[in-house]
């Protein structure tokens, strides 16, 4: 096979394989090979679903040779953040207390993914629950950023990040409660999309907040994201969250373009944050330059209760509690040291913080409505600082500063989208980020696609030659 | 961090249940005296009466 699938993004694997230049079987089998090749060093999978990625292949070439192709992600290797369920594989949430849990149905998001006859290669390494901390030993490491492994590639949804960024899936999804999409993402020179809350069920995936959590891909371009994202979003009768899902055509607007837009910049809040990095600030300016010429036109705009964002993120983690106050108490041997205080505070978080935490939620809500009438989309940088050393990334502490880049979105559920605009002068991928109006993940995605045609920073790849400890 | 805040921290473990290990108590408490800046300003925040909570 002279072709490598390992250097295409999904939608080259998806014409690949329409064209009949690979088959799904030796396309699965290559990203197989590399698996066990790289993910020693790089430890980005839980578990290798290797005889069923090869069977659903199988299965999937059949149709093929029968005319049957179910659309863009037929075929395609693709793998999920070991929270979402496959039914009859284990499922850990990167922790010991369910190293051993086999769900016995699909997650939504999988069932929709098989319909579509994509194959689903493994289960992707995740911080503990989805709230830990990066971890480079023990039962579940959580991945080694491809573009340095001897930093993190941030998280939660960490080897979602590493799998897709190093070519050992053609896309990923991963779950994202304050960032934990869009963070990996940027850190790994990914496209990384929380969809609009409500649009992507999350029945079958394991919770850290109800109200805040949301299903996303993890992919190198933005047209692979909006195709996994046309597949998994829309109702669920088992997430209440979705009843009104608002369904758009998320390929067909993909090339309309900048020109048009208006993008009001949150200069104040994340532009001017002194403790943003030099090189994402330069990176990200230039980047609203290149929007400019394309043709969107820009505003400074500012929404003050940002300010109050990450104290009115923290009483959500009363729900984190609720969900393992049980597991807690009669396992806490279960749970890392670095997470048990992370979650015992959620249990000191009283009603009125949290009923505190949800009216101040409604008044960003209203400021943010109100922006959103005066522009179409906000953009601001994508992550404060580009990876960090395993050693310098924040162990303690309830939310790291960078979570200001990412969990004001979660607050509101709009959607948000990273995408990779320049490297640190350490050869980092950093991003920025665009957010939209409720349900309009559409046009999100469109000034994405037109800030990465204008540009080639999601051709580049990490190097495996130095994936060596 | 003053007597205070650890009478004020043992009296909110003890509301909420908590039954901790030595050392989860004193993880705990650090990450709770390290929060409590952000806590106050939720609390020192007085929302309107049309700013109701998320339906």
């Amino acid at each position: 096979m002279a072709l490598s699938v390992a250097d295409l993004d999904l939608r080259g694997v998806s014409e690949a394989l329409a064209r009949r230049d690979v088959t799904s079987v030796q396309a699965a089998e290559e990203y197989l090979g590399r698996i066990q090749q790289h993910d020693r060093v790089l430890r980005s999978y839980i578990t290798v679903m290797a005889d069923h990625a090869l069977a659903r292949a199988k299965a999937a070439d059949a149709d093929t040779e029968r005319g049957r192709r179910r659309g863009p992600l037929h075929g395609v290797p693709i793998a999920l953040k070991d929270l979402i369920a496959v039914a009859g594989v284990r499922m850990t949430s990167g922790s010991q207390l369910y190293a051993d849990h086999v769900p016995t149905r699909d997650a939504f998001v999988t069932r929709r993914l098989h319909d579509a006859g994509a194959v689903i290669l493994g289960k992707l390494a995740m911080h503990e629950w989805a709230f830990g901390r990066p971890a480079t030993e023990g039962p579940f490491p959580t991945g080694r950023n491809p573009w340095d492994i001897h930093r993190a590639p941030a998280g939660s949804s960490s080897g979602s990040a590493v799998a897709a960024a190093a070519g050992l899936c053609a896309g990923a999804l991963g779950s994202d409660t304050g960032g934990s999409v869009r963070g990996p993402a940027a850190m790994t020179g990914l496209v990384g999309h929380k969809p609009t809350y409500g649009l992507v069920s999350r029945s079958g995936v394991l919770t850290m907040c109800w109200s805040l959590d949301h299903v996303g891909p993890m992919t190198r371009s933005v047209w692979d994201s909006a195709a996994l994202l046309q597949v998994i979003a829309g109702t669920d009768p088992d997430d209440t969250s979705t009843r009104g899902a608002q369904v758009q055509d998320y390929l067909g607007g993909l090339e309309a373009g900048a020109r048009g837009l208006r993008l009001g910049v949150l200069r104040r809040f994340y532009v001017d944050f002194p403790g943003l990095n030099d090189d994402v600030r330069a990176a990200a300016l230039t980047a609203f330059e290149t929007l400019r010429a394309e043709g969107a036109t820009l505003t400074d705009v500012d929404a003050p209760s940002l300010d109050l964002s990450t104290a009115a993120w923290a009483p959500f983690l009363a729900e984190t509690y609720e969900y393992h106050a049980r597991n807690l108490r009669e396992r806490p041997e279960g749970y890392r040291e670095s997470l048990r205080p992370r979650v015992y505070m959620g249990a000191l978080v009283t009603a009125a913080d949290y009923l505190r935490a949800q009216r101040l939620r409604e008044r960003f809500r209203r400021e943010v409505d109100a922006l959103l009438e005066r522009v179409d989309l906000l953009v601001f940088p994508g992550q404060m600082t580009p990876a960090l050393r395993f050693e310098d990334f924040p162990m303690s502490g309830l939310a790291p500063a960078s979570m200001r880049y990412t969990a004001p979105w979660n607050l509101l559920g709009l959607p948000a989208v990273v995408v990779p605009c320049g490297v640190s002068r350490e050869g980092l991928p950093v991003s920025i980020q665009i957010v939209g109006r409720a349900f309009d993940d559409a046009t999100v995605l469109r000034l994405a696609r037109a800030y990465e045609r204008a540009t080639d920073w999601h051709t580049r790849r990490p190097d495996p030659t130095r994936w060596r400890l | 961090m003053t007597d205070d805040h650890r009478a004020q921290f043992d009296a909110e473990c003890r509301a909420a249940g908590l039954m901790l290990s030595a050392r989860d108590r004193e993880l705990l408490f650090d990450m709770w005296v390290d929060w409590l800046p952000q806590r106050d300003r939720l609390r020192a925040e007085v929302p309107a009466p049309e700013e109701e909570p998320w339906r």
